[in-house]
């Protein structure tokens, strides 16, 4: 299972065809029915953005559930001058990023979750048949740099590599969820990946 | 820039194994119904804090706040500035109160003569404004109301101490 490519709106089992702006009407009204379809509806995406920059699963739960729970309570406060599923993303992002500055130097990682078709997929079946170091490290390892390397980013640099290589988001996305312009998504993207290329130059340089 | 992108390619590619990066199967069965039992245990419990009441009434509050989730580095800022304004505030009070106690010790050696004065003048003035008035003896004066009498107080002569009072015990029968 891919759990943080961008997905269609409708889906984790919440009702198909229901629009999001009256389930957030609902929601608002204190129906927690209706918040509970934009729970399944946003729950994976949140639940990945955060353990994509925690690493942890246990961090993860409890912080995506934070924010489902933060984001029900300033409900009456959402305007909807932004989607709601970017208002959403907004709250976990703080919140993640909140977390990330109090757990500082505290690196342990979930390390035993790589799903089933991991091994299958085309892109690490090119880059680990290539003539790299990859062949000689096994996937986990290769996870465990890889999260090693992320941690070592500053928060907002990993919150957009995560956003942009990991999710998929696209910059103005991003741009609306951090709260700055597309300018500066860029230019920590770039400035991120130069980072990260420095931290895993044995493993993505070619050969 | 080019060959920086094509070298970024390797990385993306690498940054893909973080999608397979996936919770334990069957995870989110229960999350949304977990998240909906905190709601219902916080509304029926009432667990929501001052600031979330806060914060959640008052939108330009929570904005407000959001600018210190987003730039930590502003809290400080803003504790040093009330820090400042909270000590600026305690100097200017010492010194406002230091300025009114000299100008009660100038209008206090000036009240000396006016109060001689004040008696015989005001009357006069009184009735020089109304002829045929007889003094009414009600003056209206701007200097400050300095007592020269000895102020008693409910607790007994000043200078006395009241906290202390030599005492004696003597067992009965003696």
């Amino acid at each position: 299972m891919i759990m943080s490519e961008t997905a269609p709106i409708a889906e984790s089992g919440s009702p198909a065809g229901v629009p999001e702006g009256d389930l957030v009407r609902r929601a608002r009204t204190g129906d927690l029915n209706a918040y509970d379809d934009l729970v399944k509806r946003y729950q994976e995406r949140i639940y990945a953005t955060v353990y994509h920059m925690t690493s942890n699963h246990e961090d993860a739960n409890d912080i995506a559930q934070e924010s489902f729970i933060k984001a029900f309570q300033a409900l009456k406060s959402f305007k909807g001058g932004s989607s709601f599923y970017t208002w959403l993303y907004r709250i976990a992002v703080n919140k993640t990023i909140n977390f990330l500055k109090q757990r500082k130097n505290k690196h342990h990682f979930s390390l035993n979750d790589l799903d089933f078709n991991t091994e299958n997929n085309p892109d690490l079946v090119a880059l680990i048949s290539d003539k790299t170091p990859f062949r000689d490290v096994g996937l986990t390892e290769l996870q465990k740099k890889l999260n090693e390397a992320l941690l070592r980013l500053s928060e907002p640099h990993r919150m957009v590599v995560v956003l942009h290589d990991v999710q998929g988001q696209s910059h103005d996305e991003i741009a609306e969820i951090m709260g700055c312009n597309i300018g500066t998504v860029r230019s920590r993207l770039f400035y991120a990946r130069q980072q990260l290329q420095g931290f895993l130059a044995e493993y993505v340089k070619t050969s | 820039m080019n060959e920086k992108e094509q070298n970024f390619d390797r990385l993306k590619q690498l940054l893909k194994l973080k999608q397979h990066e996936v919770p334990p199967p069957g995870y989110f069965n229960n999350f949304s119904s977990d998240v909906i039992a905190r709601i219902r245990a916080g509304e029926a419990g009432g667990r929501q804090t001052f600031a979330d009441r806060i914060r959640t009434g008052t939108p330009w509050f929570a904005s407000f706040m959001e600018i210190f989730d987003t730039r930590p580095g502003l809290v400080g800022g803003f504790a040093t500035s009330l820090c400042l304004l909270l000590v600026f505030g305690v100097i200017f009070a010492e010194h406002s109160e230091e300025s009114s106690d000299n100008m009660l010790v100038i209008s206090g050696a000036s009240a000396l003569p006016a109060s001689s004065v004040a008696p015989l003048t005001t009357p006069t003035l009184a009735s020089a404004a109304v002829p045929g008035a007889q003094p009414t003896g009600i003056v209206a004066s701007t200097n400050p109301v300095t007592s020269l009498q000895p102020v008693t107080t409910l607790f007994g002569q000043p200078g006395a101490s009241p906290l202390f009072q030599s005492a004696s015990f003597a067992p009965a029968g003696q």
